[in-house]
């Protein structure tokens, strides 16, 4: 994998610590840097949405993923992004159709899915690895496959930002005020869920299920903060998200740290955050 | 909603022309409770026409049938120039997070700027705002939060985003909530003086019956079904009032009410209504 090797030891290049030497710690950095933007662009509308339990849902729903691989089995690394996609997309038809709230209807469908996962898996004793690297998540094991498959989902979601950024705020501002006014609504809703399934399963595997709806919601928290426009937000999240995963894994890196990279990236994030309320509330 | 191409030839007078919406038996029922049942009325092109009704009549709930927001059966045609219909809509409160960091200028732009608000406003979306703030006297906001703004603010900026729909169709739910007694007159007067130049045909809920009176050229009387619809003279009756509303209404006065329009001496209504 060329592509790979030549990221890696770029990022090697740029960051010319002891601990970037080593190719897992490039390609740790690597995936995060790729993720993390990702989690602060799709962040910024998880807050509009108001959709942060949403979020927590399809990402307990990767462990009903691992187990449908292995009841089937078939590779996790596919029935967990596929189920994923799946659940968020049924979560959504539900929403705009039931009469029941949303929170009542995505509780339901988190519990659900979270039962049946661990139902299969608890048949199975050799899968403790699993359920550890589920909560924790393990940004180690990322390997060329799982890179590349971000580098696509990154150009994806880049395309789909660029071209919906404006018409999702309409829709998160009032949904029913932007269908009038001709915005295909359902559209944009459905394409947001699928893709930000996508980028749940991955931070799933990289942070763990306990901190993935931090890495989508602090950035965007301390980007309201900070921003004083709706672009700005959006750069604003970008610069929290991505400084904190580059400070984090390094100093969870360092042999007097040693800690969780995933928990230590929310932990720099929460600092910016702690910063960003400071801030604003000087200026008001 | 049933959508139906036509090329009228422009006929002065507007009795002929065929009006803008009709709404055919149109009922809504949800949780087994009839919301609406079998509404029949018309709203005519190019007046204002108002529905009045009581809490629970299903005013609002008419709006958005008629904007495909909910399920119904019966029939609602929508007669348009050609294509979609262009519709503008303003609703009653506008729910919208506060804390959202917004700019009024890039409220105006998230519906009709392509490139993303990342790179701030274009020059050709800004022009555009601007001069749309301006003809609903909002000219100094465009740089504001959105946040920031007070109740009448965010309904003048509302109608100009309803307003950059170009609507043939403008639909306004309560456009007189939470403004006070002046911001509302404002409201009226800039509606009358919007619908005389662009031409549009306008459609409100109102629980305010001396807006309606002021205002309106054509009032439906709601109440579940259509208890009464006409001009206001012949609708705003003690007796269609006491029916509807369940007591005497003593807000209307029919003295005021001269032959075909409303009109009253407020400053809103210095000049001749729509026929």
């Amino acid at each position: 994998m060329t592509l790979i090797a030549t990221l890696s030891e770029f990022i090697g290049w740029l960051l010319p610590f002891e601990c970037m030497q080593d190719r897992f710690m490039q390609q740790a950095m690597l995936g995060l840097v790729l993720l993390a933007p990702m989690a602060a662009a799709m962040g910024v509308q998880v807050v509009n949405f108001r959709m942060a339990f949403f979020a927590d849902a399809i990402s307990h729903s990767a462990f009903a993923g691992v187990a449908i691989g292995l009841l089937f089995s078939l590779d996790p690394q596919w029935t967990m992004p596929l189920f994923a996609i799946l659940v968020g997309l049924a979560i959504m038809a539900a929403q705009r159709r039931s009469a029941l709230s949303s929170d009542t209807i995505i509780g339901v469908s988190f519990s659900a899915v979270m039962a049946f996962g661990i139902a299969v898996v608890s048949r199975d004793s050799g899968m403790r690895r699993q359920i550890d690297q589920f909560v924790f998540g393990d940004i180690l094991t990322i390997d060329d496959t799982g890179l590349l498959c971000l580098i696509a989902l990154f150009a994806a979601l880049l395309a789909f930002q660029a071209f919906s950024y404006n018409r999702l705020l309409y829709v998160g501002l009032n949904p029913v005020l932007a269908k009038a006014h001709c915005v295909h609504v359902a559209v944009y809703q459905y394409l947001y869920v699928g893709l930000l399934s996508l980028v749940v399963i991955f931070a799933v595997w990289i942070v763990g299920v306990l901190l993935v709806t931090a890495l989508l919601v602090v950035p965007a928290a301390a980007a309201r903060c900070m921003a004083r426009t709706a672009g700005g937000m959006f750069w604003w999240a970008i610069i929290v998200s991505v400084s904190s995963a580059i400070i984090g894994l390094l100093i969870s890196a360092q042999p007097w740290a040693d800690t969780a990279t995933g928990a230590t990236v929310i932990l720099v994030a929460f600092g910016w955050f702690t910063v960003s309320a400071a801030v604003s509330a000087v200026r008001a | 909603m049933h959508l139906h191409t036509s090329c009228s030839p422009v006929n002065p007078d507007p009795q002929s022309l065929p009006a803008a919406v009709e709404f055919r038996d149109v009922t809504v029922v949800r949780g087994g409770v009839h919301i609406l049942d079998g509404v029949t009325a018309t709203v005519p092109r190019g007046g204002c026409t108002a529905i009045v009704g009581p809490n629970g009549a299903g005013k609002s709930t008419l709006l958005l049938t008629l904007l495909g927001e909910l399920p119904y059966s019966g029939r609602i045609h929508l007669d348009v120039a050609e294509g979609r219909p262009r519709v503008g809509y303003v609703p009653q409160r506008l729910e919208f997070d506060r804390g959202l960091p917004m700019t009024v200028e890039e409220f105006m732009s998230m519906g009709s700027q392509r490139i993303p608000l990342w790179f701030g406003c274009r020059k050709k979306s800004r022009d555009r705002a601007q001069q749309l703030l301006a003809s609903v006297r909002a000219d100094g906001l465009a740089q504001r939060q959105l946040g920031a703004l007070s109740g009448g603010e965010v309904q003048r900026v509302l109608l100009a985003l309803a307003l950059q729909q170009d609507p043939e169709l403008l639909i306004l739910d309560e456009p007189a909530a939470g403004v006070d007694f002046q911001g509302e007159l404002l409201f009226c007067e800039l509606l009358e003086g919007l619908r005389r130049n662009r031409g549009f045909t306008q459609l409100m809920v109102s629980h305010d019956l001396s807006t309606v009176t002021h205002h309106a050229s054509h009032v439906i009387c709601l109440n579940r079904c259509v208890a009464a619809e006409g001009s206001p003279q012949d609708v705003l009756t003690p007796q269609n009032l006491a029916a509807v509303f369940g007591v005497h209404m003593g807000l209307v006065d029919r003295s005021s009410m001269p032959d075909q329009a409303a009109s009253c001496s407020a400053t809103c209504c210095d000049h001749d209504q729509d026929h």
